[in-house]
């Protein structure tokens, strides 16, 4: 029995971890909270994350669940949060969760809230602030009924901190031989790379039309962003010119990222991009035109050439 | 085989600041649209049906999903502000009463961004679903879908089993241009206008906005001249290298 | 008497404003100097249904009064910059599309009309020769029978849509004894066996919209291709003048009422010794003077094309609407680069080619003397 379910998201069997910023929504809310992993072969995915103060951790792992496709997974999700009588389901924003959860919502007959980036108090009960609009609004939003379902924007809450003490891992029990079967995975396209995830990085290099092609693109944007030991982005109008893969593409209706330092290169700052980096600590903009929107808003802007500008970047890096 | 696709009247998101806010089709509804007459086409559908809910001021969006091809279309005429459950709720009705073999919707609608509907409706129906979709092929006679979705760690194929729900994505295709031969044509199109009463449903937002602000914004930081400046800057002031 | 749009058409405009302001918005800078005729914009165009506006739905058009239709290409105007393109829209419809609609046979309208209105197609009309053009009946190219066929010897000068037609609707004299009642018209098309469009001619402005002397060198044309009874041409060509003065500057009313907006933000915008310069008299008096000419021209233009759409004859209203919007256009350009300055005359503010685009409007589809001289006559003097 908790309040709050925290739904969290594997990777081949490792939890993602800016899906463990939910936690900190939970804790937010108050009451206990259990985390819930669902996948084939999950023992050692439960155990990396019993030190969260949850109070217990909900494994549901079965072979039908090797892959998250959304009819079985929204089925054993609504299953569990009924089962423990929760009061909130929650989990960070991704396409893995704004896949499953808003099913899961209409099988729970809960409303439902996406990308919740904080808590308000409004007459005494609880409000959530979300970005409307491509972030350009931020709304504040009051829900009614006994439960509700919310994504969390990763980028808005904080890696909670995992020195609780260990908690109890629980198999949630389901039979998996009456979930929906008219769904199958048929294949995803793997990419490796040694650079780390975008949602996660600590860096973010970024580039937009400017780079031309694929390969100036991984010269200058890959080049800067491994002298750094970031990830690499990249502008809707980059992804659309087939110079980076779609998942790179940074803003509102790709990824959401919030790192310590994000460099665009050759971006001039469309709002649905804007709103996808906005929350990162440090921005340095450099572009050719000084008036690009994007220097409105940078920590650090430099008028420039990248062609000559990114490859000094590059070897000043690697000096230090 | 009949696609239902449902769509929303948003603000113009590319309307200049300051410009008068113009209604028009949710850009991924659009795309929805644009593909379910790409399979019109090419001889996989027979029928297009496009429904909204709202006023009858909807009415200009609901002529130009006329204008790009639909064959018909259904205003539910509902002006209260629903949350998306209630939608999904509502549109139920409407696809139970449609019997629609493929619903084709935005993954989201740009001025409320909650990525919500299609996904409720699919656990409503107890349907399929396949969301943030970038490319469609029917097989197997129709019976099923092989979509690709794009999703966070890249493209992931799906198969899923007829009747389903589908969900664009930015890059499933470019709709096309109403044309001055589309507009009149639609001229003699039927809509149909339709209540949550008549169609037997009955709902109420359980999600209020409560109120709406513009978010705080980043100001202009500091132009630098050289790299060296940079790289000192992002040393010393910012401490990120 | 009633000024208002009905709710379709008014849908219409609307759908064209959008079009041109979102379809048709490219970089003309480089267009001109190239003299680039821009083949996907005129497809666009087509497949959105500008070309098609006036033909009937039958033939692939949308069947919309003579009014509706010049409004709908004000609006064209209006939103693209491209005033080569929009020239060669209006030359295609109203000098071949035109008399096609009110001259051709059935076979001949089914053959060629929806692909006129569609985009796949591109018209012109070739009328003037080197020695004849505002005397426009005295024609050195003839027309001879053999068989089943013409033989057409000859050229013509100042084509418009020239070196890029696929169909060009050729005056030619058939009996040369009759002088203008031994005119005939024949439909030309590209690849006629001895027809050579190839000879572009570099101008002023306009230099989008190709333009080429066309020669004859026993240019076959099947009989199935003439256009009307033999000796029909010159009262074919009178007629369809008649639409072309009215309508083929319609756009240019919508280049006006852009260049309006153009000078009336850069007059509040710029400041000269501490206040905006639209607020200096003689800057104010040049941009009243611009807002009178436009609404004049409009007014004409419409009156004109309402007149036509009630079938009555608008010789004298044609000429009216053309000699008042031609000389508006002109002076409208010149104001605006007054109104710039310095800034005016540089190509990068595109003002300079506005002007260049506009003179020839004085010339084609007969002169403002032309113009004057049909005016004077209408007028009993």
């Amino acid at each position: 029995m908790a309040e709050t379910l925290v739904l969290i998201e594997l990777d081949r069997q490792r939890v993602k971890r800016p899906s463990l910023h939910a936690i900190t929504l939970a804790q937010q809310l108050g009451g206990d909270y259990a985390l819930l992993i669902l996948g084939s072969g999950v023992a050692e995915a439960a155990n990396s994350i019993i030190s969260y103060g949850a109070a217990a951790v909900l494994v549901a792992d079965d072979p039908a669940l090797a892959e998250p496709l959304a009819d079985r997974y929204a089925s054993v999700i609504a299953q569990a949060t009924r089962q423990q009588g929760a009061k909130r389901l929650l989990a960070s924003s991704s396409t893995f969760s704004k896949d499953v959860l808003p099913r899961a919502a209409a099988l729970l007959d809960a409303p439902m809230v996406t990308d919740v980036l904080a808590l308000a108090k409004v007459d005494g009960a609880i409000a959530y602030q979300r970005p409307m609009n491509a972030g350009s609004k931020l709304a504040t939003v009051k829900v009614d009924g006994e439960l509700c379902v919310l994504t969390a924007r990763a980028t808005a809450f904080a890696m909670p901190s995992a020195n609780g003490a260990p908690c109890l891992i629980a198999t949630f029990a389901f039979d998996a031989a009456s979930l929906p079967n008219e769904m199958q995975f048929v294949s995803r396209e793997l990419r490796a790379s040694d650079r780390p995830d975008l949602a996660e990085a600590r860096v973010v290099v970024s580039g937009g039309r400017p780079l031309k092609d694929s390969e100036t693109f991984e010269r200058l944007v890959g080049g800067l962003a491994d002298a750094l030991g970031g990830a690499v982005g990249a502008t809707r109008a980059a992804v659309d010119a087939g110079m980076a893969p779609n998942d790179y593409q940074v803003g509102q209706t790709g990824k959401v990222v919030a790192p310590e330092l994000y460099i665009a290169l050759g971006i001039s700052g469309a709002i649905q991009h804007l709103a996808g980096i906005k929350d990162s600590r440090i921005i340095v903009a450099i572009n050719k035109d000084a008036d690009a929107p994007i220097f409105q808003m940078a920590t650090y802007g430099l008028v420039g050439d990248l062609h000559q500008i990114v490859p000094q970047l590059i070897a000043a890096i690697q000096k230090t | 085989m009949k696609i239902l696709v449902p769509f929303k009247s948003v603000p113009d998101p590319y309307a200049g600041a300051g410009a008068a806010a113009k209604s028009v089709i949710n850009p991924f509804d659009e795309i929805a649209i644009e593909e379910a007459l790409r399979i019109r086409e090419r001889g996989e559908a027979t029928e297009i049906v496009g429904v909204t809910i709202g006023a009858p001021a909807v009415d200009e969006q609901i002529r130009s999903a006329l204008a790009m091809g639909v064959d018909r279309a259904i205003r539910i005429d509902d002006s209260r502000a629903l949350d998306p459950y209630a939608i999904s709720r509502i549109l139920r009705t409407l696809v139970e009463r449609e019997a629609p073999q493929v619903v084709l919707m935005g993954k989201q609608a740009v001025d409320d961004d909650s990525n919500q509907v299609g996904q409720m409706l699919a656990g409503l129906l107890g349907w399929p679903q396949a969301t943030f979709v970038s490319k469609i092929e029917f097989l197997d006679n129709k019976t099923r879908a092989q979509c690709s979705r794009e999703t966070d760690g890249g493209i992931e194929v799906i198969a899923i089993s007829l009747p389903a729900i589908i969900t664009t994505d930015l890059r499933l295709n470019e709709p096309r241009y109403v044309s001055l031969p589309g507009l009149m044509k639609a001229r003699k199109k039927p809509i149909e206008v339709i209540n949550c009463e008549q169609l037997g449903v009955n709902v109420h937002p359980l999600t209020t906005t409560l109120s709406v602000a513009s978010p705080p914004r980043r100001t202009a930081g500091t132009r630098l001249e050289s790299v060296e400046e940079l790289v000192t800057r992002l040393k010393q002031e910012a401490k990120v290298l | 008497m009633d000024f208002a749009w009905s709710d379709q058409q008014r849908e219409l405009l609307d759908a064209v404003d959008r079009f041109a302001s979102e379809q048709l918005r490219y970089d003309m800078i480089e267009n001109d100097r190239n003299a680039v005729f821009n083949h996907d914009a005129w497809k666009k165009c087509g497949g959105f249904g500008i070309q098609g506006l006036p033909v009937s739905e039958e033939y692939g058009g949308l069947a919309q009064d003579p009014i509706t239709t010049v409004a709908a290409l004000e609006r064209l105007g209006y939103g693209c910059k491209d005033n080569g393109l929009n020239f060669s829209i209006n030359a295609h419809m109203w000098t071949a599309i035109i008399p096609l609609v009110y001259n051709g046979s059935e076979a001949q309208k089914k053959k060629y009309l929806p692909g006129l209105c569609d985009g796949s197609l591109i018209g012109g009309n070739a009328m003037s020769e080197p020695n004849s053009g505002s005397d426009a009946f005295s024609l050195a190219t003839t027309a001879v029978r053999k068989g089943a066929k013409y033989i057409l010897n000859g050229s013509k000068i100042f084509v418009t849509n020239g070196p890029i037609a696929d169909v060009l609707l050729v005056f030619a004299s058939t009996d040369k004894a009759k002088g203008a009642a031994g005119i005939s018209a024949f439909l030309v098309e590209k690849g006629s066996p001895g027809l050579d469009l190839s000879h572009k001619i570099e101008k002023m402005g306009v230099r989008t919209s190709p333009m080429g002397e066309v020669f004859f060198e026993d240019c076959e044309v099947p009989e199935e291709n003439r256009l009307g009874k033999e000796g029909a041409g010159s009262w074919m060509f009178t007629r369809s003048m008649t639409w072309e003065r009215g309508c083929i500057l319609a756009a240019s009313v919508g280049t006006m009422q852009r260049l309006l907006e153009t000078c009336i933000r850069y007059a509040n915008e710029r400041k000269q010794n501490g206040q905006s310069i639209g607020k200096f008299q003689q800057v104010a008096t040049k941009i009243v003077d611009m807002k009178m000419r436009v609404e004049s021209s409009r007014h004409m233009l419409y009156h004109c094309a309402w007149a036509a759409g009630r079938r009555k004859a608008v010789y004298l209203e044609a000429a009216m609407a053309k000699l008042q919007i031609s000389e508006s256009w002109v002076r409208c350009c010149e104001d605006a680069i007054q109104i710039h300055g310095g800034y005016g005359y540089m190509t990068e503010y595109e003002i300079e080619r506005e002007l260049r685009d506009a003179i020839g409007s004085k010339l084609y589809s007969g002169t403002s003397e032309v113009q004057r001289n049909i005016i004077a006559s209408m007028l009993g003097l």
